[in-house]
């Protein structure tokens, strides 16, 4: 492997590692507090996508308006999500199959998203003005798209937003709280009722962000969040259901063997690969890297 | 393939709580006014191809049918034993690569090709099933969904030529080559209700057998059936053979009848159609596939002409049925049959013959046969 | 006795298909602490829960300071003024000392204060003070008790509940945990305590009552009912 190759792996890996964290964490969010593992969350991409599609192109205003404008239109389409395929099941919540029936309900609404778009929309893939345009050669001949640092670095102050949002605020702490016991969170006084649909609305707004950008690297269509939503599963279960942490070493670990298969095997069989290196960590680590059986959560 | 009288067959170590002396009732639900009911129906579906001239209509309901045993294997695996099993698709695919392929490279009959199509399934159900042994739900569904992924992978991205690639196996002769387009479509769609009748009878007595009440142990109340002597392993690689198999032959049946198998036979769109015609239906009841494989091959037939709207239209339909109907339409039809015949009971005090014995069991007719 | 801090009356509650407290009146004065004595399983703590909330009651009433909560959901109780400690403390396992501690601040009223209740906890027992940035998880039976009264002193009350405080403790540790709840009952505190036997509750306890099979059996002061021997003999706690 020759010294570009090296670099070139490192990159990718940061920038994929980047984009996976930023949708994977909002899955181990709601899958620690609630429960549940959100299969909306890809359809919360692909809405990002067309939202920074249709600001910056259709309306060409400017970048920091498309972000802002898809963070608040997936907070609202995560909110209601919550509420029209989480909430009326809760009062099922210790039922043995509410894991398996949250998952049908919140796929059901990402099978509504996507298809409403399909319709509306139609199939077309379209070109998404990049937040900013051109790149810069590091070295000997590898690229690295200004776009792509943005999306880095964007991803990883999120993350590390949501990681002192979670330790430090009252409503991150009463989150975590809700996710370790909460009997004992309700004692204290914090309004499940709200924080459930608000914690749904924040994954999905971290993963509308994340829509902007991916839809700035490829296109903004109808499918545009299927590829996001698996990679985002393989991190989450790779990493630990609910485990912050194990989510984010996950992102990076998955950036990793992706970016190192593409260099040696070339991208088609990059998947392929990707997946056999899970299911043998699931062989061998059956709750993944830093998961527990079930209780310890975020 | 008789599921019941093997009881006798001597096993390793037969569970004590399993061994009990009471011989089970195949079919404890079914009345001889159901059985009749039930007769009348198969004999209906199967006079359709005598009077339906239409041949896009019938080549819709045998694919349909094809479908149907598909999901009725799925069913087993997901709803009966519980385990989260995303892999079946690329199971029935193996099964139907594996039935094409004899039927193209050797001159074997093609219904061996199709039986070893079954066979392949189980091969393929039973490796897969080893590593979701310690895995628990979700997980089970990502292992099984990558595994999958993996096998669609190397079917499109296969250098030898076997598989294809994207475009799928070269025309195969199938099971009817010598008959006329009309009637080979005739007997397809005889051979696949044969299949769903036979698969439907035996999996129901299944579920009724000492493997259906251990299955359902295990996966209601995993620790507890485990203290009663119950191997979760066991049942478990056992649920996933007999599953195979059946998918396995779907796939005979789909590579016959198409004439082709390609790829696009799996993936993520035809999964989410058939884990909602399951739900909707009815996870995990005998007659919830049946119902919604039907159902839902309706409303798709009729809105073949939207693809946005028709999926749009399933979504909804499973996001109303999971949350307002929990038990699927299955399960909703039999509450609603049950409060009738109470009410005709009540109605009908001097009911005899099969009237006491269906009086009684109205009280108790719980809808989950729990171990407990 | 004016308006009663606690009033229950005909409360039924339990779960899915068990009712566990058929029919139970209570009622509670400021400033008083209520011992409720009975043996395992006949709905003590079914009966805090249905009082906080956590469990819907069935039929009956709850009135808190005269306001009718029946029905309301826990966190709507526990804003209004009741704090329960529950069985088993309710710590919150992956939370650091403090953030537990924080976390009983957490109504928006008592959010602004909490720095200055922290450091009141903090001084009143030492011991959650010197664990601090230890997650809930890693602490002692007997110091998972002093935080959870700690947390449960973070917002100010108008009753507490407090169920079986001695319950898996050593002897020392149950001591420590006394001379806390005694000294909430010198500053006033109304106070609902549950417990298995009579031993610790002498000295604390301004009236009994002795719940059996999901209601009270027998009332009394702790004095009277400490000395009737039929009484004393079922709940043998040696005196």
């Amino acid at each position: 492997m020759a010294a570009t190759d090296l670099v070139g792996i490192a990159v990718t890996t940061i920038i994929l590692g980047s984009i996976y964290g930023l949708v994977a964490i909002g899955m181990t969010l709601i899958y620690g507090t609630l429960r549940i593992l959100d299969m909306s969350q890809g359809s919360m991409v692909m809405v990002g996508s067309f939202v920074g599609w249709g600001i910056l192109v259709v309306a060409g205003l400017n970048p920091v308006i498309a972000i802002a404008a898809a963070f608040a239109a997936t907070f609202v389409l995560g909110v209601l999500t919550q509420l029209v395929s989480v909430q009326p099941l809760m009062k099922r919540r210790n039922a043995i199959d509410f894991e398996m029936v949250t998952f049908i309900t919140t796929f059901a609404v990402a099978m509504i998203l996507t298809n409403v778009a399909l319709e509306l929309l139609g199939p077309q893939q379209r070109n998404v003005t990049p937040v900013i345009s051109g790149g810069v050669n590091i070295y000997h001949g590898v690229n690295l798209p200004y776009q792509s640092m943005a999306m880095a670095i964007v991803s990883i102050a999120l993350m590390a937003g949501l990681g002192i949002f979670l330790a430090r605020t009252r409503w991150g702490m009463a989150i975590r709280a809700v996710a370790q016991d909460l009997d004992a969170a309700r004692l204290m006084g914090v309004p499940v009722g709200k924080l459930y649909p608000l914690t749904m609305g924040l994954a999905s707004a971290l993963a509308g962000i994340a829509g902007v950008f991916l839809g700035g690297l490829y296109f903004a269509y109808p499918q545009a969040g299927d590829l996001p939503l698996l990679e985002a599963l393989i991190v989450v279960i790779f990493g630990g259901l609910g485990s912050l942490p194990g989510t984010v070493y996950a992102a990076y670990a998955i950036g990793l063997i992706q970016a190192t298969a593409e260099v040696l095997v070339g991208t088609t069989w990059s998947l392929p690969i990707l997946y056999g290196v899970i299911l043998l960590v699931l062989i061998i680590r059956p709750y993944g890297l830093l998961g527990k059986p079930s209780e310890a959560r975020l | 393939m008789s599921a019941l009288p093997n009881k006798a067959e001597p096993t390793p170590a037969p569970p004590a709580v399993m061994r009990s002396a009471v011989t089970l009732p195949a079919f404890p639900d079914m009345t001889p006014a159901r059985w009749t009911v039930t007769s009348a129906l198969v004999a209906l579906a199967a006079g359709i191809p005598l009077v339906m001239t239409n041949q896009y209509a019938l080549s819709v309901m045998v694919t349909t049918l094809i479908l149907l045993v598909l999901n009725i294997s799925w069913n087993f695996v997901l709803g009966v034993a519980g385990v989260w099993n995303f892999g079946q698709l690329a199971i029935y695919a193996l099964g139907g690569y594996g039935a094409g392929i004899i039927m193209l490279h050797t001159t074997v009959s093609p219904w061996l090709a199709v039986l070893a199509g079954g066979v392949v399934g189980t091969l393929a159900a039973v490796l897969l099933a080893f590593p979701t042994l310690r895995l628990y739900g979700i997980y089970t569904s990502l292992l099984t969904f990558a595994f999958a992924v993996v096998i669609q992978y190397v079917i499109v991205n296969d250098g030898s030529g076997l598989t294809g690639g994207t475009f799928g196996l070269p025309i195969v002769k199938g099971l009817y080559s010598s008959l006329s387009l009309a009637a080979s479509a005739r007997a397809y769609y005889w051979t696949a209700l044969a299949v769903v009748v036979a698969s439907t009878i035996v999996l129901a007595a299944v579920g009724h057998s000492r493997l259906g009440i251990a299955l359902r142990g295990v996966r209601d109340a995993p620790a507890y059936a485990a203290a009663r002597g119950v191997s979760p392993m066991r049942y478990r690689v056992i649920a996933f053979a007999v599953s195979g198999f059946l998918a396995g032959i779907a796939g005979g049946l789909y590579v016959s009848y198409n004439q082709s198998i390609s790829p696009s036979a799996m993936g993520l769109t035809p999964m989410s159609i058939d884990v909602t015609m399951l739900v909707i239906g009815g996870l995990g009841t005998a007659t919830g596939p049946i119902i919604g494989t039907i159902l839902l091959a309706i409303v798709q037939t009729s809105l073949v002409s939207h693809p946005g709207a028709e999926l749009t239209i399933l979504g909804i339909f499973l996001l109303v049925v999971v949350v307002f109907v929990p038990d699927g339409l299955a399960g909703l039809a039999a509450r609603y049959w049950r409060r009738i015949s109470a009410w005709a009971a009540e109605d009908d005090q001097s009911g005899e013959a099969a009237g006491p014995g269906e009086a009684a069991e109205i009280p108790e007719g719980s809808p989950d046969p729990n171990v407990a | 006795m004016s308006e009663p801090m606690l009033q229950v009356a005909g409360l039924r509650a339990g779960y899915a298909e068990a009712t566990v407290i058929r029919g139970l009146d209570l009622a509670v004065g400021a400033g008083e602490v209520v011992v409720l004595i009975g043996p395992n399983g006949h709905g003590k703590t079914t009966l805090l829960r249905a009082i906080s909330g956590i469990i819907r009651p069935a039929a009956g009433q709850v009135l808190l300071g005269g306001k009718d909560v029946t029905g309301w959901p826990a966190e709507r109780i526990a804003t209004g003024g009741l704090v329960h400690v529950p069985q088993g403390d309710g710590l919150f396992a992956e939370m650091t000392v403090e953030e537990n501690l924080l976390m009983g601040a957490f109504p928006r009223s008592s959010w602004r204060s909490r720095r200055k209740e922290l450091a009141g906890v903090y001084e009143r027992f030492p011991v959650v003070a010197a664990r601090a940035a230890q997650r809930g998880r890693t602490l002692s039976g007997g110091e998972r008790r002093l935080v959870a009264l700690g947390r449960a002193l973070m917002r100010p009350s108008r009753i507490m509940l407090i169920d079986e405080p001695s319950l898996g403790l050593a002897p020392v540790a149950i001591d420590t945990v006394y001379e806390a709840i005694a000294e909430l009952k010198a500053s006033g505190a109304t106070i609902v305590l549950v417990e298995e036997n009579f031993t610790h509750i002498g000295g604390i306890a301004d009236a009994v009552h002795v719940l059996e099979t999901g209601t009270i059996v027998a009332s009394g002061p702790y004095a009277e009912l400490a000395s009737d021997p039929a009484i004393v003999q079922t709940y043998l706690g040696s005196l």
